[in-house]
């Protein structure tokens, strides 16, 4: 009997000491959430596709962001706050991108959002951000159905959106002598929002400028056999290739059509070609020759600050950065701009009002934004040329006066 | 006529590799009643060690079968041990949600020894093909589907003919009246499981060279295999087979004839048409669940 009263004395007294402390952690949480604390470091919250389909670029990203982070607090911090990161693993799923955006606001209560990388996983996260008024920029998302929602939060820190990434590539081929014109085009492309409007917009150029369009297929992102694709594209023997890829897909495709022994005489990849030696390593260095792509950095490019940024990423990284961890630092940069010239964050409103109206200055040259938050610049066009990603449009950014006019292979 | 015989040549090729991967679990869910859906996670696991033997050692990758199918026997029999044969009693959907988990654990573990990028393994024929009059024969793809039939070929004569396969068949076919005649059933599981995850040792090769990988690429696979074995019929090796080269040539078909876009749906669509008429899958066998406890 005893017992039993003593045992259930303590067990009243915990139960009160865990209401007190519920409620008190509550009250702590309220006073202190948010943006409102104007002390110690500022939390900046971001969910990254860590694992899955997009870990590659999801993990460059991360690296990005970290080199910028410490970039920012060697140098005093932001409105001289320390930075700190509250990264989460969104396993390339649309679902826990949204709850984990939804964790970093409401429950760990960071100041700032960055944002995550691809369209797929940006055009949830977004809405997430937009929903609590929070700005939202992002380093790889250029989908079109990104900026026609509109958000007044959101802006995509590369040069221009998905659409126009071909532009200075369509340009180039329609510029070239009749003779060196392609006649006809195949256009194989994964199911992507990011992917699809790179190729459905060179694809509408070049068949109003005469090009016949000799193959048009999409195939799903689960997709890892591409032999038989590889196959439909050998039968109907394009001159030129214009494929919509992430990444692995694009390593895939190119090694199916090096085993069904078709080369076009130009080929157009989105992303993959922009993984560096990652690329290489999937198709070997030689089946990487001519082949274009756009591109929004290289680590040879002279713009502000690139050359430290790349030097920083050897230190911490080893190696040279790859094109989505580029993207992420001036991700960084656009945000800290932002900041610096509100000198507040109580009002991210006022955040995005500052973008809206102004360039920033990154390492991937200057960006500004029109009212959706969509970019309004170009892309860079890059070929690999005997083993390295060169530039080679425009002229003035290019890293060599090459441009290689025939696939090694192709008739 | 190239193009129906290519596609065909292309889909029996990639069915004969999934055969080969299929077949592990379904040898495991017909003895042991365990769904295992860290089967994917193993393969990929295989292939990692395959990475590393050809980056490391310069081991041609289906050379290195002999060391990864070993090694995954070794593993395949540990985590039977460790994990499995604790809730061996429990309902098949706790064995769902264990290796659910520790597919997830594999995934992790697999980033932080090799990183979450991709990576390939090209020994000299990755990308070159035999050519016979104007069909194209992938070189890594025969190699693949002949050595997928060579250790399909060598687990049916272990299973047919070596005491420990037939009391494997055994097993799988009346768990009770195999205990009453002596044999150990535990034991046979784990050989069961053991040789199960050794099967993907060897597709994990396999498919190193046929494609590009990282850690999370198992649940593209472990879908694709669950697709094949309820084709064929849980637990029927020969359903394996079967519901394998149907999906090769499933996909092939729908990528050459309809459209890339829906090389996925179609085959499981079919699939879908197969258990409308057959619900226990091709090769499967209706039990009578009334009586069968």
């Amino acid at each position: 009997m005893s017992g039993r009263t003593s045992g259930h004395f303590p067990t009243r007294v915990l139960a009160a000491c865990l209401g007190f402390a519920a409620v008190a952690a509550l009250a702590v949480g309220c006073g202190g959430g948010g943006g409102g604390s104007s002390s110690g470091p500022i939390k900046i919250g971001i969910s990254l596709p860590l694992t899955g389909d997009f870990s590659e670029p999801g993990g460059a990203a991360k690296q990005g962001y970290e080199i910028w982070a410490a970039t920012v607090n060697k140098q005093g911090g932001l409105l001289g706050r320390q930075v700190q990161l509250d990264i989460k693993d969104d396993a390339s799923d649309q679902n826990t991108v949204v709850s984990d955006y939804n964790a970093l606001i409401s429950r760990d209560n960071v100041n700032l959002l960055l944002g995550t990388f691809s369209s797929l996983l940006n055009l949830p996260a977004s809405a997430v951000a937009e929903r609590n008024h929070m700005l939202y920029v992002e380093p790889a998302g250029g989908a079109p159905e990104m900026f026609s929602r509109g958000f007044k939060y959101l802006f995509f820190a590369q040069q221009a959106t998905a659409n126009h990434q071909g532009d200075l590539f369509v340009k180039y081929i329609l510029g070239l002598p009749p003779s060196e014109r392609p006649k006809t085009a195949a256009y194989p492309s994964i199911d992507d929002p990011f992917a699809i409007p790179v190729i459905d917009s060179i694809r509408k150029k070049f068949e109003a400028a005469g090009i016949k369009t000799v193959y048009h297929d999409i195939y799903p992102p689960s997709t890892s056999n591409f032999d038989s694709i590889a196959s439909q594209v050998k039968a109907a023997n394009p001159d030129l290739i214009a494929h919509g890829a992430v990444f692995d897909d694009g390593i895939g495709f190119i090694r199916a059509l090096s085993k069904v022994g078709f080369e076009p005489r130009y080929f157009f990849e989105t992303s993959a070609p922009s993984g560096a030696a990652q690329f290489s390593n999937g198709v070997g260095i030689k089946n990487t020759e001519a082949i274009f792509y756009a591109v929004s950095n290289t680590p040879e490019a002279h713009t502000p600050g690139n050359q430290q940024f790349v030097a920083d990423f050897k230190k911490k990284f080893g190696g040279l950065p790859a094109e989505d961890a580029a993207d992420a630092f001036a991700t960084g940069q656009v945000l800290q701009k932002a900041v610096e010239e509100v000198g507040s964050i109580d009002d991210q409103a006022a955040l995005a009002d500052y973008l809206r109206s102004n360039s920033v200055d990154t390492i991937l040259g200057p960006l500004r934004w029109d009212d959706t938050g969509a970019p309004h610049g170009q892309f860079l066009i890059g070929q690999w040329q005997n083993g390295t990603a060169e530039v080679v449009l425009p002229k003035s950014a290019a890293t060599t006066n090459k441009i290689e006019n025939r696939r090694p292979g192709s008739s | 006529m190239t193009e129906l015989i290519q596609t065909i040549v292309f889909g029996l090729l990639i069915g004969g590799v999934y055969a080969l991967l299929a077949s592990g679990l379904t040898l495991i869910f017909g003895v042991m009643n365990v769904i295992n859906i860290a089967h994917g996670a193993f393969l990929i696991l295989a292939a990692f060690l395959t990475f590393s033997l050809w980056s490391g050692l310069g081991i041609d990758p289906l050379a290195a079968i002999v060391i990864t199918t070993p090694a995954m026997l070794a593993f395949g029999w540990l985590v039977y041990v460790l994990t499995v044969r604790p809730i061996r009693r429990a309902p098949p959907s706790s064995s769902v949600l264990l290796t659910f988990g520790l597919a997830l654990v594999l995934e992790a573990a697999m980033g932080l020894i090799w990183g979450n990028d991709s990576h390939s393994v090209r020994p000299p024929y990755f990308t070159q093909s035999f050519h016979v009059s104007q069909i194209v024969l992938p070189k890594a793809q025969v190699y693949a589907c002949a050595l997928a039939v060579v250790v399909l070929g060598g687990l049916w004569l272990f299973l047919a003919r070596s005491w420990s396969g037939r009391a494997i068949r055994a097993a799988a076919v009346n768990p009770q009246g195999a205990e009453l005649v002596g044999i150990d059933i535990v034991r046979v599981s784990a050989i069961t499981f053991a040789i199960g995850v050794a099967t993907v040792g060897a597709g994990g090769s396999l498919i190193s060279v046929l494609y590009p990988f990282l850690p999370g690429a198992h649940y593209i696979w472990i879908a694709r295999l669950l697709g094949i074995i309820v084709l064929g019929g849980m637990g029927s090796l020969r359903g394996a087979l079967i519901g394998a080269l149907l999906l090769g040539l499933a996909e092939t078909f729908t990528q050459t004839y309809l459209s890339a876009q829906w090389a996925t749906a179609v085959p499981y669509a079919i699939i879908l048409v197969v258990l409308l008429v057959r619900p226990q899958g091709i090769m499967g066998t209706r039990l009578r669940e009334d009586v069968a406890a």
